[in-house]
């Protein structure tokens, strides 16, 4: 029955796939049936040239389905994760990283490499070299939870 | 058997095709903001996907966690608390953390939003079981610190971060409260009374010292008065001592017959006033007939000596010289007793 309705259908049955992979990624983004979806658009157009060619067979179009499918998906997470760095916020939920530059006073003295600042509202417990309650000190790294901070 | 016409190498086809879809499909992965996939290489943690298109690779790496990186609410329930003076309050908060180490919170805790909720509530039990009930209504924000500092420090490695934990509500039972406002009520009736008393208290003195000073003024006027008074009087003695002085000068230095004149001429303005008094109508005379014709003896004896008679019984010769025509009263200084400044010629 579907073997009757592609043969019908000819070349026609691959946009059809196309484009309804398409729309589908448009209702439901997850950034993978777009890649196989301009796959099938592309073996439509080949099939548009070839369909009575002899060796453009439906193996030969599945195969180079699937192969062109994996490209695209290949090639799209390289452009996209080119993209990717060209965000405006790139501490976006990395609240120690966000910190990074800013002062605060020492709240408690580093003592065996642990204090405590008050940024935000809130304590931090800090790292960085022995010094005395009070000093202004600067973070200059953030992994996590720990703030590496030095006298500012 | 017939699979539709299907040779092996047909089927072998389909499956192939199959196969790389599925493996893209189990290899590309969209983490969207505000999440971190763990990856798994044969059940062991490797590393952390980044929100983006991620590619794992196939069958030997799956996603073990999906974590929530965003900065979370938590409510921790009701619970009742026991006071250090035993007293039993109900209390609940909030708290607030966000996950900052996405391997930490996924491995090293199991059920995190369980586990901080219950961390929290045992250390509410402990900071606010530590306080009077009195300190604890009126110290919120200490009780929150110190909850934030032990929670936060608890939950450390587990990757998280507690940026808040503040108590909602505490409510203590419902005589307590009755009692308080009733304390709270009485402070303040004592306050008026208070009040009231020594807005009364500095009235009454105020009161008492005017009219003290209103006393001492008066007593003070009275003594000046008296004073006053006294003077006048020793002025007037000393007045009726000089009148009395220069009288007796004059008669002897002129005539007795001076003293007549006054006499008379007294008498005569007090039958003058008598008979004028507006009231009566009836004028009585209280008078010896007698001595009122004396005293005009005296005038005729006086009016004699002036005129010249010369034969005045009892008339000490005068050492004027001859007679003259004015009358008495001109050359006799005429001496009002009770003006003695009229005395001065």
């Amino acid at each position: 029955m579907l073997h009757d309705a592609v043969v019908n259908l000819g070349p026609w049955s691959w946009w059809i796939l196309g484009v309804v992979l398409l729309c589908a990624e448009l209702a439901a983004p997850g950034v993978f049936l777009i890649w196989i979806g301009a796959a099938a658009i592309v073996i439509g157009v080949l099939s548009l040239a070839l369909w009575d060619a002899a060796f453009w067979t439906w193996h030969v179009q599945l195969l180079l389905f699937a192969v062109l499918s994996g490209a695209f998906a290949l090639a799209g997470r390289r452009f996209y994760s080119n993209r990717n760095q060209a965000t405006d916020e790139p501490n976006l939920n990395r609240r120690g990283e966000s910190l990074v530059g800013r002062t605060a006073t020492l709240h408690e003295p580093i003592a065996e490499g642990r204090g405590r600042i008050r940024l935000d509202d809130t304590w931090w417990s800090v790292m960085g070299p022995d010094l005395p309650a009070g000093t202004q000190v600067k973070v200059v790294a953030a992994s996590g939870r720990d703030l590496t901070v030095e006298a500012a | 058997m017939n699979l539709g016409g299907l040779g092996g190498f047909d089927i072998v086809v389909i499956g192939v095709v199959l196969l790389i879809i599925l493996v893209l499909f189990a290899g590309i992965k969209t983490v969207p903001q505000g999440y971190r996939y763990t990856v798994e290489r044969f059940g062991r943690y490797t590393r952390t996907l980044e929100p983006g298109l991620n590619i794992l690779t196939p069958f030997i790496e799956r996603i073990g966690v999906r974590m929530n990186v965003m900065e979370q609410v938590l409510d921790i329930p009701t619970q009742e608390v026991i006071t250090k003076d035993n007293a039993s309050v109900s209390a609940d908060a909030v708290a607030f953390y966000q996950v900052l180490n996405p391997a930490q919170a996924a491995y090293q805790i199991s059920n995190l939003q369980n586990a901080i909720q219950n961390l929290t509530m045992t250390n509410i039990r402990s900071v606010m079981g530590s306080m009077d009930l009195d300190e604890l209504l009126s110290n919120r924000e200490v009780i929150n610190e110190r909850l934030l500092r032990v929670v936060d420090e608890a939950v450390g490695p587990w990757g998280i971060k507690v940026t808040r934990v503040e108590i909602k509500d505490i409510q203590p039972p419902a005589d307590l409260v009755e009692s308080m406002g009733r304390q709270m009520k009485a402070e303040r009736e004592k306050r008026a009374q208070i009040l009231e008393a020594e807005g009364s208290r500095s009235a009454q003195i105020l009161r008492a010292e005017g009219a003290k000073q209103a006393a001492v003024l008066e007593a003070e006027g009275k003594r000046e008065a008296a004073y006053r008074e006294a003077e006048a009087r020793e002025r007037l003695a000393e007045a009726e001592a000089k009148a009395t002085q220069s009288v007796s000068q004059a008669i002897a230095a002129g005539d007795v017959q001076a003293i007549n004149y006054f006499v008379a001429q007294k008498y005569i303005e007090a039958l003058a006033a008598i008979g004028k008094a507006p009231n009566s109508k009836i004028v009585l005379m209280p008078l010896e007939a007698s001595s009122v014709i004396g005293s005009l003896g005296g005038i005729g004896a006086i009016a004699k000596e002036v005129f010249g008679d010369g034969s005045g019984p009892a008339a000490p010769p005068r050492p004027s010289a001859g007679p003259r025509p004015q009358p008495g009263p001109r050359t006799t200084p005429v001496l009002n007793p009770f003006n003695p400044n009229s005395s001065e010629t």
